[in-house]
């Protein structure tokens, strides 16, 4: 079994759109000294030799099958290709499929489940998604091939950090990171990034995952942001513009101090705010600090609502949406106040995202029949919302954990290291579409033997 | 499919494989060609390197540069006097037997040149195969016909035995082809992808394997189809044996043959001939006689024989130490040359 797992060359898909510095990262990786022979298979490009590398120029062809089925659909260019590739004896270490800018990710990362001879022979390794930081704006919320290369991808650059501030980049960030739990995010600029974050990085290592992503687990809020501001006795006046969203919830609180510490303190009691009725409050009305949640309404061409605030001191502003998504600003006797600290949330609403992702962790054993049938079920039923899946899972009387990942409705699965000493544990994500955390998670706990 | 015959290695072996000579070429055989005169074989490399050994003894009579990046594919001339390659730099080259160079070096239109095939009769003609572009040359490498496009690449092409038509398959169906028309003649559409095609010598059933692990008839009569399933895997393997009863295909490790005498294979159960412990990779009839030799992953050869209507049995097997890649008839129908994916070429006699 290992003998045949080390055979199998590491395939990386490598998707973005259009100018996101896709090709200056593949030239990177080929011109990179890390000695790995590299096979790239690009669209558009004649057939060259570099070096010890070999570029091979493809012309996208989408296979569908004859049932329908959007999971059989795969790249049949890439089945020869990779097939005659897979022949030679002195093997590739590596190969990168670049996609096209527009292309769905789903039938390249499908063609290597799709049948014994790819499975065998090839791995994939990972989908690296490379995003445009600044431009991805204008793509995130109409482009369904875009939120499906986050969506689908294992590894994202942000690139072009040069051309955005740090504000956008963590907007960005915290608006991918909803859509895709999973993957590990790096910033960069020209497309510099360590080799090894890029090449056999292993699609299967959720470990690593989890460490550097701990917000992957964090709880959800219903807040994007919250702002902490020291403000004096008197009216303020919170002006907006008009922005994605028709209204916006908001709460101010009185806190302690103005520290970060005051303003973590705040979060749970506002949480519980979020979950009460809200009131309406048109352009014009009055803002005052307490226990209400108050639903500003952004339809006005005058988007100013008036703060109120009796006794100076610190006070908190929670915002459903990030306050820069409408360029909101707090002024005090006319002037800007900013504020002393403030912090982003994982939202839970992702925006109107229904491209999200739902982790289980869970420790115990699982029954491996109850699994089997869940999974099946799962997969029968909602394999076409379900993008991509992969896990660590303890099955009860197995020594080794079991490790996965799927696409659409493709699995593959296998037993990995010995658990050891290790405390035995489950976790898998699935990312997808109108996925059901919910259901999700008692279906997969139903399942622990 | 149900399972009929079991019957490998249960009965005596009047037959035997005797192997003749084994040689090794610099890398996985992607293509074995027996000259029809019988005297060449021609085996190339996935590398590129086209070697020809005389088919009696391992003797390497030339070697063939063949084409950067790889050759995909082998066709000899009826004649016997010029090969026929393509690659992945994009070009057909006829190789002359007399001077031992390539005296064309031909455009197939796309980046991969992987499919070629002489037509017989007395004026040649060859086909080549390049992404979408299907294209015709006469015996002396000028072009007789360039087709539009196919919608898809071409993954397969086969002449009709004896009459000068062309079958090709691409993702979307089959599509005939004459010399003599400068547009298809006919189209057999299934949204579908087919890996391989073979044409029943009497010319009434286009058989096609499938990405989607089945097989396809094609009823050319009627244009009707009837689609095999339940094959393990794709299939890549075909062949039908001299009399057009019997198409053999693989798509798993078990040879599965179907009877087309009397109302066709429709709602029968076929043939399973076990023995392979490995995916088949190759499935071939004699050309004239009915023994069909197999070859497969796990580096095994069985020759099986028919016996009646549905009795077979494996005749003899023999081991090389790599999976089997290509396997070839000799003209006469006495020796089998089997290629390797670790380069090995092997000649065996039946005796």
């Amino acid at each position: 079994m290992n003998a045949m797992l080390n055979n199998q060359v590491p395939v990386t898909v490598l998707t973005g759109f259009l100018g996101s510095g896709k090709t200056t990262l593949l030239n990177r990786i080929l011109t990179e000294n890390h000695g790995k022979r590299i096979a790239v298979i690009e669209n558009e490009f004649g057939e060259v030799g570099v070096d010890n590398d070999l570029v091979i120029g493809a012309e996208e062809e989408i296979f569908e099958m004859n049932n329908g089925c959007i999971c059989c659909t795969v790249r049949g260019d890439l089945i020869r290709i990779l097939g005659n590739l897979m022949k030679r004896r002195d093997k590739f270490d590596y190969i990168m499929v670049e996609t096209t800018g527009l292309a769905d990710p789903g039938p390249v990362a499908q063609t290597l489940f799709m049948d014994a001879e790819m499975t065998e022979k090839l791995q994939l390794d990972s989908v690296t998604t490379v995003v445009d930081a600044k431009h991805i704006w204008q793509h995130i919320d109409d482009s369904d091939e875009a939120r499906e290369q986050i969506a689908f991808a294992d590894v994202i650059l942000l690139n072009k950090i040069d051309l955005v501030t740090e504000k956008e980049l963590n907007q960005l960030e915290a608006r991918i990171r909803g859509m895709n739990g999973a993957a590990k995010i790096y910033r960069t600029k020209d497309a510099v990034v360590e080799m090894d974050k890029i090449l056999n990085v292993g699609g299967f290592d959720l470990d690593r995952a989890m460490e550097v992503d701990p917000q992957f687990m964090e709880p959800e809020y219903p807040f994007e942001w919250a702002g902490l501001y020291n403000l004096s006795a008197g009216t303020h006046e919170l002006v907006l513009q008009e922005g994605p969203d028709p209204t916006m919830k908001v709460a101010l609180a009185p806190v302690n101090e103005s520290t970060d510490e005051a303003l973590k303190a705040a979060v749970e009691p506002v949480v519980m705010v979020f979950s009460d009725d809200e009131h309406e409050l048109s352009a014009g009305g009055a803002l005052q600090p307490g226990g209400q949640l108050i639903e500003l309404n952004l339809t006005a061409d005058e988007l100013r609502f008036d703060v109120q605030i009796d006794r100076s001191g610190a006070y908190a502003l929670f915002t459903e949406h990030h306050p820069d998504e409408f360029q909101a600003q707090l002024f005090g006797s006319g002037a800007l106040v900013k504020p002393v600290v403030d912090r982003e949330f994982k939202p839970d609403h992702e925006h109107d995202d229904e491209v999200t992702s739902v982790g289980i962790t869970t420790p115990g054993d699982l029954h491996p029949d109850r699994l089997n049938d869940w999974i099946g079920n799962l997969l029968q039923t909602k394999g076409l919302d379900i993008f991509r899946m992969k896990g660590i899972l303890s099955i009860k009387g197995q020594p080794n954990r079991f490790v996965f990942q799927g696409v659409h409705m493709l699995f593959d699965g296998r037993p990995d290291r010995p658990w050891g000493g290790e405390p035995r544990y489950n976790s898998l994500i699935f990312i997808g579409r109108n996925l059901d955390r919910t259901e999700l998670t008692e279906g997969f706990e139903a399942c622990l033997a | 499919m149900s399972r009929l015959n079991n019957l490998s290695n249960r009965f005596a072996q009047p037959i035997q494989l005797r192997e003749n000579w084994s040689a090794t070429i610099s890398d996985y055989v992607i293509d074995l060609a027996w000259s029809p005169d019988g005297r060449y074989i021609a085996a190339a490399s996935v590398l590129g390197p086209v070697t020809i050994f005389e088919g009696r003894r391992r003797t390497v009579i030339d070697a063939f540069r063949g084409h950067e990046f790889g050759t995909m594919s082998i066709a000899w001339r009826p004649d016997s006097k010029v090969l026929a390659s393509a690659g992945q730099d994009g070009k057909i080259r006829l190789w002359d037997m007399t001077s031992g160079r390539a005296t064309h070096s031909l455009d197939g239109g796309a980046a991969w040149v992987e499919h070629l095939a002489w037509s017989g009769g007395k004026k040649p003609i060859l086909a080549s195969a390049a992404g979408r572009k299907l294209k015709l040359w006469n015996a002396v490498g000028d072009l007789v016909r360039e087709y539009p496009d196919h919608q898809s690449t071409i993954s397969g092409f086969q002449w009709k035995p004896r009459v000068g038509q062309l079958a090709s398959i691409a993702y979307g169906g089959v599509t005939l082809w004459d010399p003599q028309q400068s547009e298809a003649i006919r189209r057999l559409e299934w949204q579908g992808s087919s890996l391989v095609i073979a044409w029943s010598p009497d010319g009434k059933y286009i058989a096609t394997g499938d990405q989607d692990s089945t097989v396809h008839f094609w009823i050319m009569s009627t244009g009707d189809d009837l689609q095999m399933s339940g094959y393990p895997t794709k299939v890549r393997e075909l062949s039908w044996d001299a009399t057009s009863r019997y198409l053999a295909t693989g798509g798993g490790q078990e040879v599965v043959m179907w009877d087309c005498s009397g109302r066709g294979p429709a709602n029968t159960d076929p043939i399973m001939l076990s023995g392979h412990q490995d995916f088949l990779s190759v499935v071939r009839f004699q050309h004239r006689g009915k023994l069909l030799a197999s070859g497969g992953a796990d580096g095994r050869v069985y020759v099986w024989q028919l016996r009646g209507s549905t009795r077979s049995l494996a005749v003899h097997e023999v081991a090389l130490t790599a999976g089997v890649t290509s396997l070839v008839w000799s003209p006469n129908d006495q020796h089998i040359a089997v290629g390797d994916e670790s380069g090995g070429v092997s000649v065996f006699s039946i005796s």
